[in-house]
């Protein structure tokens, strides 16, 4: 016979809160996402749970965020891991709490290093006013079926120093002797009047995440699955369970039920509470932020306009102003007008992008450069259109001074009131393999067979013939398994890292608001949450961002004034210059900004700009998102008159009218969302986002079905209504708004007019702020040779750390302020460009050059180190002194044993040596040789050397193949610049060849490079045979066969070869 | 003084033809074995087929596939090359006395007065390297008087020649730099200047090269040129615990394997007596003529001196030897030696248990008649799930990893099968009220419990056991357990599985 319950039990009013719940931001423990256990909660009925996540607030703001929509209430906490005692829950009943507990953990994590927070019993009693306890005892009594006897006495003293506000855990995990630690607790919470309260140790919100949990625990321990042992948990039991299935479990024990509720009753503290604060020192003589702002707006515009200012412009500023004051924006602007201010006063270069940095008030400001007046950008209408959140300015400051800017935002608003937002760093798909598949033991190769049989997209993870074109068995239950788990781990908050430069600065300590701890750069601090968490708070970010080209700009403005007197600015470069539109026309835009790339190169012929806003659309369009929404082509034949301008509605040519009906900007694609398709600003805010995140992949189908059925109501074709939707699905995750393209297509304009007009000013400051863009030294060399530059080797005599433009020698000046043909300042290369030289021993070198070198030694004796000097003989830098390198290497290596101390001075051994006649060396070996130690040659291009082998071949020099037709067969070879396989152009590579004369641009169609793969991942030298495609200035070669001649270049080296006989 | 005569052996592709021998099937597909360096995947070594398309140590795993598709990767083994080489080397041993490793891909042999036997230079280093190659290893040889020229000719001169020592000069002028075993660094330099011949720069100044190079190339130069003397690190320092018997004629019979056996046996024992030691591993090689060894290894509970009782265990393993056509030398070596204190003779005399010295020699017995796994001692292994938290040891003498667990309660009797038991029980989770066991029916009076214990997922799916530790009217205690939640059909879902004691 069965009995069907004992004691049944009593579905009275009972109700459990859940109090200590581990999400997947105790990273590496917790096996589901906050959201999806507050989900499961509200399945359950819970009507409020407790997130206390190990020692960090990190996975909080997320599960508020969802439980407020769901209208449950999340109880803030934390689970205190402490260095010399138990663990604690502890769990704020106000703000004040919350502010103590945010400062107990900060002084945790910055005592530590990133990632890890070290705390005492100490640190907690000296916070725990209005707090709550929760003591966790530990999982398994002793041989005597006792409570450990340091645990204990643990109890008694946290008893007595929480007092009223400990509470101690009791949960039923199914271990086996759960009722005897139940009355071992009960026995201990009687003895120090210390009540019981039950918990669940939830780590996942349904048990079928045992799995992943264990594999979590694989990955902390650093064992597999095989190994783990008794690192795993034995059960599946710490799942968020149904609130019944607890009151049963606890039947005996109702009071350690209640007490949960007793506990969330008292701690009504909501994340709600936190108001952010802008800080007050940004205005001056007890002016509010709003005056401050008038005042500084009216001042810049003088600035700008002189005093009478246009009344078009006066209207706008009056307009912005007076939105601003509205929306109570004053203090975001003087915050950014702060910095900007600043980097200005440190002569920094620097420029604002987004949707509010193309204002009127900007502009005043200084934060841009860009004259909003030839612009009509309404900037309200992106700040009103999306939720009350601060409006958006990125600041780009140059790369390398960009440290400084931070490091004055820490010192003004002090480290306890600014830090930078964290990104959260999730697992990706490979990682996420690697992970899973280590822990469940798989070798290392099975694993790269893995990575190699999933899609490149995100989408779809797996395909069975890929698998088993790998080798793989996909019907395999061990391997399905990975996959499955993989699935599951995709998505995971992994670590907490710093955002690239999103500041949030306060005017109260930030540690009241959330806990800072240490980046793992040196002097940078973060908070615990990511940009989307200060959004649901409503908490003011800003942008400190490092740009590559403004280092560039900033220094080419400092070598004109140099050279040529200019005082150069952003905002004085002359505007709208025939010459420089018709340079970016022709494709001739090496180092240039954003316009250099192949793609782009490809497309300016064709765009060919004529005024600055072709130059906005051109950086828009050469991206990933309209690209693969197919809307490169009909915004072309629309330009050019082939297609005509239709609009499918009025209300659509409002919003694409200046792209010809096609949507080319970020901006737009949500505007057609918004204004077509019925969608409230904020869904398409989450549709940008959903699409952005590929975790959300089950609500892209949700926003399409939505979209299309609201753009079809409002009377669209449903064609119409799915091509837009693809669209937008190309911009979510590459998409790039106007706002910021406006900004950007001013250093576009700015770049090309230095090349234009003083390439030689130009080519150095891009010489000198490398690594940045897509070209190698010798590409912008050669390119500025071509542009009438001369180019000098680096030499002992002439060069410096940087690379340098020349005076003019006496008497051959003239006035360059008029363009045209003109001469240049030649180019002397700097020592920076031999490889592995140091710049403190350039430094001393430069020291030490009182009058001219004249012998080795000398640089010996300025202090130039061995190992340098030999670097500056592979680099031929021994010229000056009537020594080329290999002789400038015997003399400088013998230097190793030179006279010193007492003997210094003397005559060195090597001046009694017997002459050695070393080998000479070819042209071709010097040009080699310049290669590998300053990676270009002024010599000669090595391609020059095999010429006469390639004429006989009947191979074309790059720079011949404009002048043949379209349609032609030809033969071409040169060194391989580039090999790219854009993720959108479906398995097409792209390589770029270089010889001679001029570079060459060759595509290879999939199936021809499967068949030619090997040679063209393995040549230096190409040749290749194709047809050539030419539309008007773009020439492309589609390649049909491919050769290695790389062994002609091996002959350059090493006549004599080391191989065998 | 007798003229030196030194051979080098260079093996190319030392582990990948190692992989090829072992795996066959690798000898039709280009395959590189692989390592990881700092999270990329690099080629360690390349076959031939994977060679002549351009993939060499060095170069990404990647690279190596994207160059052909289908390659084959396999994981590198460490230490591979260096337990290859020195295998290699102890096979040498049967030209010559003095060989030694010359990491990481060849060998190094003293030669001196060895060739005689097969009849001149050229036949013996043609010997060696034919059955080099015959066995699948891509080698390449050289033999010459010093060790510099014999590693210079391998790898960047002439195979197989034997060039007087007037030509050895001559021969070395011509080779690179790199055939003097020099650093990068100088290599590096001596090109850059231009010097790819050692001819270009041996008639130099001492001072102007050493000035420039350092006293090693001098050193390197001065070694192949004969000026200054090299030692070779033999490949086994002589075997402290080794024996080995010659035979004059080779055996071929199990009678003659035995009195060989005998008599290593009683030199090697007598020597380890002499000492204080005893013998827990032994080996026992015999060089067959076709250049096969035999192995044969036994090893023993408590460390013995005792040849007769070691006979008796290698006595059940001389039918396994196949002489083949003969057997022309046997050796013996003591693997591994503790010491054999009186201390520890007393405390045997103890009856401690397995500590006895006949048990040990029984189990040493039994295990060698009826093969490992008759008796079994088990240990506990770290896993939740109860049968597979028990593992047999390998030997007497073996230490449990881990403590045996007492934070659960464990049965003593762990049954190897649950059997099906019949119970009342109340549900979801109570200890059962009382269970029918052969007939029998077991009041409970006492019970513990539940513990709840999943199933090892990635090896197997099914119901989790709750497992309950019960005691009846009798005072007997049992371990039972439900499988799974409860389902209603109760007669499937209830089990015993070990007594407690």
């Amino acid at each position: 016979m069965v009995f069907t319950r004992l004691f049944p039990v009593k579905r009275k009013a009972m109700a459990y809160t859940e109090l200590q719940t581990t999400t997947n931001f105790s990273f590496l423990r917790g096996a589901s996402h906050p959201e999806e256990l507050v989900t499961k909660a509200h399945e359950y009925g819970y009507k409020e749970i407790a997130i206390t996540d190990r020692n960090t607030f990190a996975g909080i703001v997320r599960a508020h965020g969802t439980a407020k929509e769901l209208g449950l209430r999340i109880l803030p906490g934390c689970r205190l891991d402490l260095l010399d005692g138990p663990s604690l829950l502890a769990y704020p009943t106000d703000k004040e709490a919350w502010s103590r507990l945010s400062a107990l953990l900060t002084k945790g994590n910055l005592r530590a290093e990133k990632g890890q927070c070290h705390l005492y019993k100490a640190d907690v009693y000296a916070h725990s006013k209005s707090m709550k306890f929760i003591l966790l005892p530990p999982v398994a009594l002793t041989q005597n079926f006792e409570l450990d006897e340091s645990f204990r006495n643990a109890a008694k003293e946290y008893r007595e120093a929480f007092g009223r506000s400990l509470y101690i855990a009791a949960s039923r995990s199914y271990l086996g002797d759960d009722t005897k630690r139940l009355h071992r607790l009960t026995q201990l919470a009687g003895h120090l009047d210390m009540p019981l309260v039950a918990t669940n140790d939830v780590h996942y919100h349904t048990p079928d995440r045992r799995q992943l949990q264990d594999i979590l625990t694989c990955i902390r321990e650093k064992c597999t699955i095989q190994t783990a042992g008794f690192r795993l948990y034995e059960n599946a039991e710490r799942h968020l369970k149904p609130i019944g299935e607890m009151l049963r479990l606890f039947r005996q024990y109702p009071d350690a039920i209640r007490r949960t509720k007793e506990i969330a009753e008292a701690c009504q503290f909501s994340l709600d509470m936190l108001k952010y604060v802008y800080p007050e020192e940004l205005t001056t003589e007890g002016r509010t932020p709003q005056e401050e702002l008038i005042k500084l707006t009216w001042e810049g515009a003088k600035g700008h306009f002189g005093d009478t200012i246009p009344q078009k412009i006066k209207a706008t500023i009056e307009h912005e102003l007076k939105f601003i004051d509205q929306m109570n924006y004053a203090s975001y602007f003087l915050t950014v007008h702060d910095l900007v201010r600043f980097a200005r006063s440190q002569h920094i270069l620097c420029q604002g992008r987004g949707s509010a940095a193309n204002s009127t008030v900007c502009f005043c400001l200084g934060i841009t450069s860009v004259n909003p007046a030839k612009f009509d950008l309404l900037f309200e209408r992106f700040l009103s259109s999306a939720r009350n959140e601060p409006p958006d300015i990125d600041v780009d400051f140059e790369h390398e001074r960009r440290e400084e800017v931070i490091q004055y935002v820490y010192q003004k608003y002090g480290r306890d009131r600014a830090a930078i937002v964290a990104t959260v760093t999730q697992e990706r798909r490979k990682g996420a393999i690697r992970d899973v598949g280590k822990a469940m033991g798989l070798s290392i190769d099975t694993i790269e067979r893995l990575l190699h049989s999933s899609w490149r997209s995100d989408a779809e993870l797996y395909d069975e013939q890929r698998l088993k074109e790998q080798g793989l068995n996909p019907k395999d239950k061990h391997l399905i398994k990975v996959l499955d788990l993989t699935t599951q781990l995709m998505g995971f908050p992994r670590q907490l890292g710093q955002h690239t430069g999103g500041f949030v600065i306060t005017q109260g300590k930030l540690t009241e608001l959330c806990p800072i701890m240490n980046a793992r750069m040196e002097d940078r601090t973060c908070i615990e949450w990511n940009k989307d968490d200060i959004d649901i708070l409503g908490f003011l970010k800003i942008d400190v961002l490092a740009l590559g080209m403004l280092t560039c700009i900033r220094k080419a403005f400092v070598l004109a004034k140099q050279q040529y007197g200019l005082d150069l600015t952003l905002a004085n470069i002359p505007q709208d210059d025939p010459a420089v539109y018709e340079m970016v026309s022709h494709a001739d835009t090496i180092g240039v900004f954003q316009i250099e790339s192949r793609a782009q190169q490809a497309m300016l012929p064709r765009l060919r700009p004529k005024t600055f806003y072709d130059l906005v659309i051109e950086v828009a369009i050469v991206r990933p998102g309209p690209i693969q929404g197919d809307m490169v082509h009909p915004y072309l034949r629309r330009r050019d008159g082939l297609e005509d301008v239709e609009y499918p509605s009025e209300e659509l040519k409002n919003i694409l009218g200046k792209t010809l009906g096609v949507p080319l900007f970020q901006e737009q694609a949500m505007q057609v969302a918004i204004v077509a398709a019925g969608f409230t600003p904020s869904e398409a805010d989450a549709l940008r986002r959903s699409m952005a995140t590929f975790k959300a992949q089950g609500q892209v189908t949700k926003f399409q079905e939505k979209l299309v059925n609201g753009m079809v109501a409002k009377g669209y074709t449903s064609e119409y209504a799915h091509r837009i939707f693809k669209q937008l699905e190309g911009f979510g995750s590459y998409g790039f708004p106007e706002s910021h393209a406006v900004s950007f297509a001013l250093l576009v304009y700015i770049s090309s007019w230095l090349k234009c007009y003083y390439p030689d000013v130009f080519a150095c400051a891009l010489l000198n702020s490398l690594p940045m863009g897509f070209y190698q030294p010798a590409q912008i060399v050669i390119d500025a040779q071509k542009h009438g530059v001369e180019v000098l080797p680096v030499d002992v005599n002439d060069s410096g750390w940087d690379h340098l433009l020349e005076p003019r020698s006496p008497g051959s000046g003239e006035t360059p302020a008029t363009p045209g043909p003109r001469r240049f300042r030649p180019l002397r290369l700097g020592f920076r460009q031999i490889g592995g030289f140091k710049e403190e021993d350039a430094q001393l070198l430069v020291a030490g050059r009182t009058s001219a070198y004249t012998s080795i030694p000398q640089l010996r004796a300025a202090g130039v180190s061995q190992p340098a000097l030999e670097r500056l003989a592979d680099a031929d830098a021994f010229r000056s002194l009537g020594l080329d390198r290999r002789q400038a290497l015997w003399e400088v290596s013998a230097l190793a044993d030179r006279p010193i101390a007492m003997f210094e001075g003397q005559p060195a051994e090597s001046a009694y040596e017997p002459a050695v006649a070393l080998p000479d060396m070819t042209a071709s070996q010097h040009v080699v040789q310049d290669y590998a130690s300053t990676s270009l040659s002024l010599k000669a291009h090595p391609v020059s050397f095999v010429r006469e082998k390639l004429d006989l071949l009947r191979i074309l020099r790059t720079g011949d193949l404009a002048g043949c037709r379209d349609g032609d067969l030809v033969k071409v070879a040169g060194l391989v610049l580039v090999r790219q396989q854009p993720g959108t152009a479906s398995g097409v590579v792209f390589i770029t060849i270089e010889d001679e004369t001029s570079t060459a641009n060759l595509v290879v169609f999939h199936d021809i490079f499967m068949a030619y793969r090997k040679v063209i991942l393995q040549s230096r030298l190409l040749m290749v045979e194709g047809k050539l495609q030419i539309e008007g200035e773009v020439v492309h070669v589609i390649v049909k066969h491919c050769h290695n001649l790389s062994p002609l270049l091996r002959d350059l080296v090493t006549p004599a070869s080391r191989d065998f006989h | 003084m007798t003229t030196k005569s030194y051979t080098a052996l260079w093996f190319r592709h030392l582990k990948t033809d190692w992989f090829q021998l072992k795996q066959p099937a690798l000898r039709d597909k280009p395959f590189v074995l692989s390592i990881s360096d700092h999270g990329r995947k690099l080629v360690a070594a390349a076959d031939p087929k994977a060679e002549s398309q351009g993939i060499f140590r060095g170069a990404t795993v990647a690279d190596a596939r994207a160059i052909i598709p289908g390659i084959e990767v396999l994981d590198d083994i460490p230490g591979l090359s260096d337990k290859l080489l020195g295998a290699l080397a102890e096979w040498c041993i049967r030209f010559t006395p003095i060989a030694a490793v010359d990491a990481p891909d060849g060998l190094l042999l003293d030669t001196t007065g060895c060739s005689h036997l097969w009849g001149g230079d050229q036949a013996y280093l043609q010997a060696i390297l034919t059955r080099l190659q015959a066995r699948g290893y891509d080698v390449r040889g050289a033999m010459a008087g010093t060790i510099g020229t014999v590693w210079a000719l391998t790898r960047f001169g002439r195979q197989a020649v034997i060039p007087d020592p007037a030509h050895q000069r001559d021969e070395l002028l011509r080779l690179p730099p790199a055939a003097l075993r020099l650093e990068t660094v100088t290599l590096d330099k001596l090109q850059k200047l231009g010097l790819v011949t050692v001819g270009q720069f041996a008639h130099m100044t001492r001072s102007v090269l050493r000035r420039r190079f350092g006293q090693n190339l001098l050193r390197r130069l001065d070694q192949a040129f004969g000026r200054e003397e090299e030692f070779l690190q033999p490949l086994q320092p002589v075997e402290q615990y080794q024996e080995r018997l010659p035979c004059l004629e080779p055996i071929a019979t199990a009678t003659g394997i035995g009195i060989a056996l005998q008599r290593l046996l009683e030199a090697l024992t007598k020597r380890v007596q002499k000492e204080g030691k005893g013998i827990r591993e032994a080996q026992l090689k015999a060089y067959r003529l076709d250049g096969k060894i035999e192995h044969q290894k036994i090893a023993t509970n408590r460390p013995t001196d005792n040849a007769p009782h070691l006979f008796k265990l290698f006595e059940l393993k001389i039918q396994e030897i196949e002489p083949d056509l003969g057997i022309e030398l046997f050796t013996l070596e003591a693997t591994k030696l503790e010491d054999l204190s009186p201390v520890q003779e007393e405390l045997w005399a103890g009856d401690q248990g397995l500590e006895t010295r006949p048990i040990a020699e029984l189990l040493d017995q039994l295990t060698g008649r009826f093969g490992s796994g008759c008796i079994r001692r088990y240990l506990p292994d770290e896993h939740h799930w109860p049968e597979r938290s028990i593992k047999p040891a390998q030997d007497l003498s073996e230490k449990p990893a881990i403590p045996w667990r007492t934070d659960r309660p464990r049965p003593t009797i762990l049954l190897p099968q649950p059997i099906p038991i019949q119970v009342t029980a109340p549900v979801p989770d109570y200890p059962p009220l009382l269970f029918r066991h052969q007939d029998k029916v077991h009041q409970i009076k006492k019970a513990d419990g539940p513990e709840r214990i999943e199933r090892e997922w990635w090896l197997e799916e099914g119901p989790h056991r709750d497992y309950y530790c019960v005691e009846d009217q009798d005072g007997a205690r049992y371990w039972l357990f439900r499988s799974g939640h409860y389902t209603g059909d109760r007669d499937q879902q209830w089990f015993l599985h070990g007594y407690f004691p």
